[in-house]
């Protein structure tokens, strides 16, 4: 049986890891993205995405020098979103040793970019992440340019459309609760895993084993956990000995060089 | 000498990464004269089956490696759509044709829901307690990475090594002879994936007939 996956997320700034609080408060060093993957292999978690945060507001790529650093260190799948606007950029990340990409704002400025990124590579290399927040009746609404933008997008309506122009996966990214460590938003998880057909992944509110669970439990085929990881005592072995233990099918093995 | 055929579709980095921290000697090339020359290859492959046909074509590659592969019996493996492109054809975007090493052909996963394609993550195998591409693996424990949207369909049973689930059987490992092809990623598959190339690697499959 398909397990479903536990993805530590990495924000890179300037080439080291950060985190905030909704995008943009309270910034705070996390360390080297490199050694930090090292780790994460080690303790077996299923994949990693990294977001360069600085590509789309500096109107260039996510860098793959990084990238390439965590391939030579890690034999596990790998995604790389920020600041990707054309397929010879895809193409690049690839040959770093990324399995997948992330389009978030190219996606709505573009939405004939997923579709032709997807004819080329393959759907299966295309994640499209929808960074949203809830308006004041509670509709979630796409903003783009790392939070900065709002669309007035409703972030279902997108989803499938993105589904529809062979967008691989699906990322939702609630910018509320991002870094808060306050829960998933299960509402919109389990009204999105029920219509779409490609996988789901939930990011966004980790703060406890339950919350991970929850995610999961609500249709997710994955989720990404940052703060949790970062600033908890929670490891993804805890995590994952967690979800065994309560009936959600997890990977037991460990990570490469056991 | 390991030759990773480099025409241009997949995540070559990675998988030369993984074959040399297993100690082995690797060349990325599309030089006829340098596959000839190499003891084992390599057929990566991310993407679509049509577009990865055209580029093996436009490089004048899929006679050369038919050659290497089945006249001179020089060990191969395929990986993801260098698997899928051992079949006689595939019905991803159109029909196009495979490299018919293989009676197979490549049909679009179809799964009941709630399973979602394309099938992404980890899944376990299932493969005969004994075989040697799987030494070390356990059975319990066989989880590799897989992402794809397309599968295998292979028409002769005896070419089937390895199966996963996934709304059904779905082909993860085929074999005949010195043609190997899994599937999943095993230079993304952490510790088994290792084990799985390294068991490749070592394996003895006696000299290759020549060109």
């Amino acid at each position: 049986m398909l397990k479903k996956r536990i993805i530590p997320k990495f924000l890179i700034r300037g080439g080291r890891l950060v985190k905030a609080v909704r995008f943009h408060e309270n910034f705070r060093e996390a360390g080297n993205p490199v050694s930090t993957a090292k780790v994460y292999d080690a303790y077996g978690v299923d994949e990693l995405l990294f977001v360069d945060i600085d590509a789309t507001p500096q109107g260039r790529p996510a860098a793959g020098s990084v990238i390439e650093r965590v391939s030579e260190e890690v034999f596990m799948p790998f995604t790389v979103g920020g600041g990707i606007r054309t397929v010879d950029e895809i193409a690049a990340l690839l040959a770093s040793g990324a399995d997948k990409v992330g389009i978030t704002t190219a996606a709505v400025e573009d939405p004939g970019f997923v579709r032709r990124a997807a004819s080329r590579f393959g759907d299966q290399c295309i994640v499209v992440g929808i960074d949203y927040t809830l308006d004041e009746q509670g509709v979630p609404r796409v903003v783009t340019h790392c939070g900065t933008r709002r669309t007035g997008l409703d972030a279902l309506e997108w989803a499938q459309r993105m589904q529809d122009e062979h967008a691989g996966e699906i990322m939702l990214c609630s910018i509320d609760r991002d870094g808060t460590m306050s829960g998933y938003d299960l509402e919109l998880i389990s009204r999105a895993s029920a219509r779409l057909g490609v996988p789901l992944i939930a990011s966004s509110g980790a703060g406890t084993l339950q919350h991970c669970r929850e995610a999961l439990e609500a249709g997710a085929s994955a989720i990404t956990i940052s703060s949790m990881f970062l600033f908890s005592d929670h490891s993804p072995i805890k995590v994952r000995t967690y979800l065994a233990t309560n009936g959600v099918r997890v990977r037991s093995q460990q990570g490469s060089f056991s | 000498m390991i030759a990773i055929v480099d025409y241009g579709m997949g995540n070559v980095r990675s998988l030369r990464n993984a074959l040399e921290y297993l100690g082995a000697e690797v060349v990325l090339t599309a030089d006829p004269t340098e596959l000839a020359a190499a003891d084992r290859i390599v057929l990566p492959g991310v993407g679509a089956f049509g577009d990865a046909m055209a580029a093996i074509r436009a490089r004048g590659l899929a006679a050369r490696l038919g050659d290497l592969a089945l006249r001179a019996a020089k060990p191969v493996l395929g990986i993801c759509l260098g698997m899928q492109l051992y079949a006689r054809r595939s019905e991803e975007h159109g029909e196009h044709e495979g490299l018919g090493w293989l009676d197979a052909e490549i049909v679009r996963l179809e799964v009941p829901p709630p399973l979602k394609v394309p099938h992404v993550g980890w899944n376990d195998l299932r493969f005969a307690a004994d075989d040697w591409l799987f030494r070390g693996i356990r059975a319990g424990e066989s989880n590799f990475y897989f992402v794809h949207s397309f599968h295998m369909r292979c028409n002769d049973p005896a070419d089937l090594v390895a199966t996963t689930d996934y709304g059904g059987p779905v082909t993860a490992v085929v074999r005949r002879g010195r043609l190997v092809a899994a599937q999943f990623h095993p230079e993304k598959s952490q510790d088994n994936g290792l084990t799985f190339l390294r068991n490749w690697l070592e394996h003895d499959f006696g000299p290759d007939a020549g060109v």
